[in-house]
């Protein structure tokens, strides 16, 4: 058979026509680029989806238009009268005679993966009764004497499950459910197990293939924190210059060198926000979307400070604890005797710096005054709420991205809430975290193994948020 | 590695246009660097210069800073020189004071090796003190009035601070070591040259013996082998100046041929205090310089992901080709029934059996005096079968959620030759009484739209 041809294990998902059959693969695959929807008919080729780690194939899924005249097909196989040995051979000699023929073009391009050696998975929506129409197509593909599995789908709520179940199970090694749009790892994982059960030698590469999801969901986690260390750390140390040649700045001047700090804070954001979805592979988010994205939620509006930044009281905790660390690197110095002075004076110092540094985001200062080219400075932020906003939102956006299945299509839902904060800050984060926003925000060099901590910690969050 | 290898590969990451596939291609094929990041970097880099314009930026850097370090060796060795013989020379009325020449070539490189040893410790800090005071940070200023292009070049040039403290601290001690040099050659030539006599003196109330331990202590290097370069308590005692009183006239005359035996110990002192630690200084900066160019490479903007791309596999999940889609017309179908008549001829359901159409019909308000179930679990012959008994109008429930399959559409096309009329309702599941989604009927009307059949209406 032409399976020995090819080592790696290949799946054809098929199906009746709008059943989630792309959606599956969309989802199987990570790609958001699989075109879906609600018109039958819309897949007329079947399309292959390898899953390669450097050019070697592990695993190959194939898309595949749905059945069209599943009857017609079973009335030709049936006029064959052969032993269960020689049934696979009909329908390859099916293909043969019906490859140039329109009608059963569908068909064709469906049952060459399978009559080539893949494995079947078979969708139904569980959400719809099950129907006998439905027993044409499986009775074919029963014909291809392929190891098969059924996964359940549910397009809607109502639930037929149970007699789907009791018809699948007549037909198919193994029924399985499985929701596209709100798969993740697990369930992904899940299915990948169930595929590899289907034949003994597909246990070891689609067992490799898991391991394989789970370093390139490793990856992605890693890129997506230093994304946003990046982020942070650019953002916070930013420093924005506008050369003026009066006497003294206008207001207008000081004005405009503001607004273009604030843009490029936001266009770091934006940038950011492109290369999250582009290494959870969501390149194809309506740009309308992103256009939305946070829209009366602008980084530097209250409603954003008040969502994803620290309170007040939480601000001047943080000032105050890194404040009061400073004091007692003094006391340490003096062995003790500042009779712990250091730590109560440094404390208070850093509270009160982070109070006054809650509504400001840095001060716009004239500098250059005595080399003759005087220019207007603002930057690196002195606004201590700033990096937590910024990382607020950038968590957000980031679970958001990794979290939305690849089968969804449309807008992204953005419903914000203080109660996000709560998923991921808590005190000793936010200790962590001051003691890097304090190094970023000093304008000094910071170290790569520095930046590398910072991502440490970061990627720590974002798995805690992927579990939440 | 080296400051050079720093730059060209500053260069080519800033540049960089290689494709991830191309840097894993690299990854695989040195495969035994692979947890050797640096190496990983420079041999990339190594592979690479070529894609660099020449002279690369690493070619113009280091020759600005060696024509720099070379002006500014040349003047501290000329300085040296004359602060040696400013020094060494004789007024005529006072001999000359060792404790000056030694405050030169012992107290002060002592002095300043402590402070580079202390900035060694200190070369993360951006803005180091110890490293601004030396002459070779004043080297950039220096570049200031370099020629536009070049000056554009350094401006834009980002080296990490650790980086360029090593680089300040390794010239500093090249510096030093030539302005040493400068002082050594003095002496030798003013000891040729000159009759020179030396004499020590000093405000403080210190015995010749106890000056004599002092300066065996700072002779322990090279006492045990060059005795003579020693100064003896005699030596020491002849030699001691009061700048009051008239003890140069008697007893420094008296000796003035040993006086100059002073020179050796000097000339020892330079060379081993302010030439050999010096140099010493110099290897250790070198050393220094060598770490911290390792450090940087890894801080270079790019580097952690051009590591990432040769070390991480390329997993992809997505379809080779790009996809053929059908996109259907978004036309509205012309025949619509909003309302059913009360009874037709005949009664069809889309594998929908006759019992549930006898249901459908009834809470549709339809009576009919024949029923049929088509498609779904039905043969050909059957389905032929009804078509034959299907005259006139025809009421077709269909599965509403399930979308029109081409099978359906052939058996409709057979219907019509038969059938007057066809009126085609989708319906929904019992659970639902029977009412369908629109977007449901809407999948139906483009089918519809897209056959074409006279005879047949659609309900919505």
């Amino acid at each position: 058979m032409a399976e020995t041809m090819s080592a790696h294990p290949k799946f054809a998902v098929v199906g009746h026509p709008n059943k989630g059959k792309s959606s599956i693969v969309a989802a199987l695959a990570m790609d958001d680029s699989v075109q879906i929807s609600d018109t039958p008919g819309t897949t007329t080729k079947q399309r292959s989806f390898p899953l390669r780690v450097d050019g070697k194939t592990l695993y190959e899924l194939y898309d595949t238009p749905g059945f069209q005249r599943a009857r017609r097909v079973l009335a030709w196989l049936e006029k064959h009268e052969v032993s269960a040995d020689k049934k696979h051979e009909v329908v390859r000699a099916f293909i043969n005679e019906h490859r140039e023929d329109e009608r059963f073009n569908d068909e064709v391009q469906l049952l060459e993966p399978i009559i080539n050696g893949a494995g079947i998975i078979y969708i139904v929506d569980g959400s719809k009764p099950y129907g006998k129409e439905y027993e044409a197509e499986m009775e074919v593909l029963r014909w291809t004497g392929q190891p098969s599995m059924a996964l359940i789908n549910h397009i809607d709520e109502s639930d037929y499950s149970q007699e789907w179940k009791r018809a699948l199970e007549q037909y198919f090694k193994m029924v399985r459910t499985f929701n596209p749009m709100q798969a993740g790892l697990t369930q992904h994982m899940g299915i990948l197990e169930s595929m590899a059960q289907l034949k003994e030698e597909w246990v070891a590469p689609v067992k490799a293939s898991m391991r394989l999801f789970e370093q390139y969901h490793e990856q992605m986690m890693d890129k997506s924190a230093s994304l946003l260390a990046r982020l942070v750390y650019e953002s916070t140390s930013l420093v924005e210059k506008l050369h003026f040649t009066t006497e003294d700045a206008s207001d207008e001047e000081k004005e405009k060198v503001e607004n273009n700090y604030k843009n490029r804070l936001r266009k770091l954001e934006l940038d950011t926000q492109n290369k999250v979805e582009h290494i959870w592979n969501h390149d194809h988010l309506e740009v309308e979307v992103k256009d939305l994205t946070f829209e009366g939620m602008d980084l530097f509006s209250e409603e954003t400070a008040s969502v994803f930044g620290l309170t007040r009281k939480e601000l001047i905790i943080t000032g105050a604890t890194s404040g009061a660390v400073t004091g007692a690197g003094i006391d340490l110095l003096f062995a003790g005797h500042t009779l712990l002075l250091g730590g109560v004076i440094g404390g208070v110092a850093g509270g009160v710096g982070a109070y006054f540094g809650f509504n400001e985001l840095s001060e716009v200062k004239v500098l250059g005054q005595t080399l003759g080219k005087r220019y207007l400075q603002i930057g690196p932020m002195e606004n201590r709420n700033f990096p937590y906003i910024l990382l607020g939102r950038a968590l957000y956006y980031a679970q958001k991205v990794s979290k939305r299945s690849h089968a969804k299509r449309g807008e992204m839902e953005l419903e914000m809430d203080s109660t996000f904060k709560a998923l991921w800050l808590d005190d000793e984060v936010r200790k962590t975290l001051e003691g890097y926003h304090k190094k970023f925000r000093s304008g000094k060099e910071v170290t790569s193994e520095v930046l590398k901590e910072y991502e440490i910690v970061l990627k720590g969050v974002l798995e805690k948020l992927a579990k939440a | 590695m080296n400051l050079k290898s720093y730059l060209n590969l500053y260069e080519l990451l800033e540049n960089d246009s290689t494709a991830r596939e191309e840097n894993r291609a690299f990854g695989l094929s040195h495969i035994l660097l692979k947890n050797k990041p640096i190496e990983q970097l420079l041999v990339w880099g190594n592979d690479h210069i070529a894609t660099l314009q020449k002279p690369t930026l690493g070619d113009r850097f280091t020759s600005y800073l060696y024509g720099v370090s070379l002006v500014l060796v040349f003047v501290a060795f000329v300085v040296g020189l004359f602060s040696g013989v400013a020094l060494l020379s004789y007024s005529g009325h006072e001999p000359v004071n060792v404790v000056y020449f030694m405050a030169m070539v012992v107290f002060f490189p002592l002095l300043t090796m402590t402070l580079t040893l202390i900035s060694m410790f200190r070369t993360n800090t951006v803005q180091s003190v110890l490293v601004h005071v030396s002459p070779a940070f004043w080297m950039e200023k220096i570049m200031a009035f370099l020629p536009n292009k070049l000056q554009n070049d350094i401006k834009t040039l980002k080296i990490n601070p650790l980086l360029a403290n090593w680089v300040v601290i390794k010239r500093s001690q090249v510096i030093a070591w030539f302005f040493s040099l400068g002082l050594l050659l003095a002496l030798l030539a003013m000891v040729v040259t000159k009759d020179i006599a030396f004499a020590w003196s000093t405000t403080l109330d210190i015995t010749p013996e106890a000056f004599h331990g002092f300066l065996n202590t700072v002779a322990l290097p090279w006492r045990d082998f060059l005795p003579s370069a020693v100064p003896s308590v005699e030596l020491i005692q002849n030699s001691q100046y009061f700048r009051l009183g008239d003890k140069l006239s008697e007893e420094m005359i008296a000796n003035a041929s040993k006086l100059g035996e002073w020179w050796k110990f000097l000339a020892m002192a330079t060379l081993f205090y302010a030439l050999l630690l010096r140099f010493l200084m110099y290897v250790l900066s070198l050393i220094g310089l060598k770490s911290a160019v390792k450090k940087s490479l890894l801080s270079l903007n790019g580097a952690a992901k051009l590591l990432r791309e040769m070390n991480e596999p390329i997993i992809s999940t997505h379809a080779l080709g790009k996809e053929e889609v059908f996109v259907p017309s978004e036309s509205d179908y012309g025949q619509i029934v909003s309302q059913l008549d009360a009874s037709y001829d005949v009664v069809q359901g889309w594998a929908i059996s006759k019992e549930q159409l006898v249901v459908i019909s009834d809470s549709k308000a339809v009576i009919a005096p024949k029923f049929f179930e088509v498609g779904g679990a039905n043969s050909f012959e059957e389905d032929h079968e009804v078509i034959s008994k299907s005259k006139g109008e025809v009421l077709f429930f269909v599965k509403g959620w399930e979308p029109p399959t081409m099978d359906f559409v052939d058996y409709l096309h057979e219907l019509c030759l038969k059938a007057d009329k066809v009126v085609l309702v989708p319906v929904g599941t019992a659970e639902n009484h029977y009412s369908i989604k629109s977007s449901a009927v809407d999948v139906w009307d483009r089918k519809l739209s897209q056959i074409n059949e006279v005879k047949v209406w659609l309900k919505r």
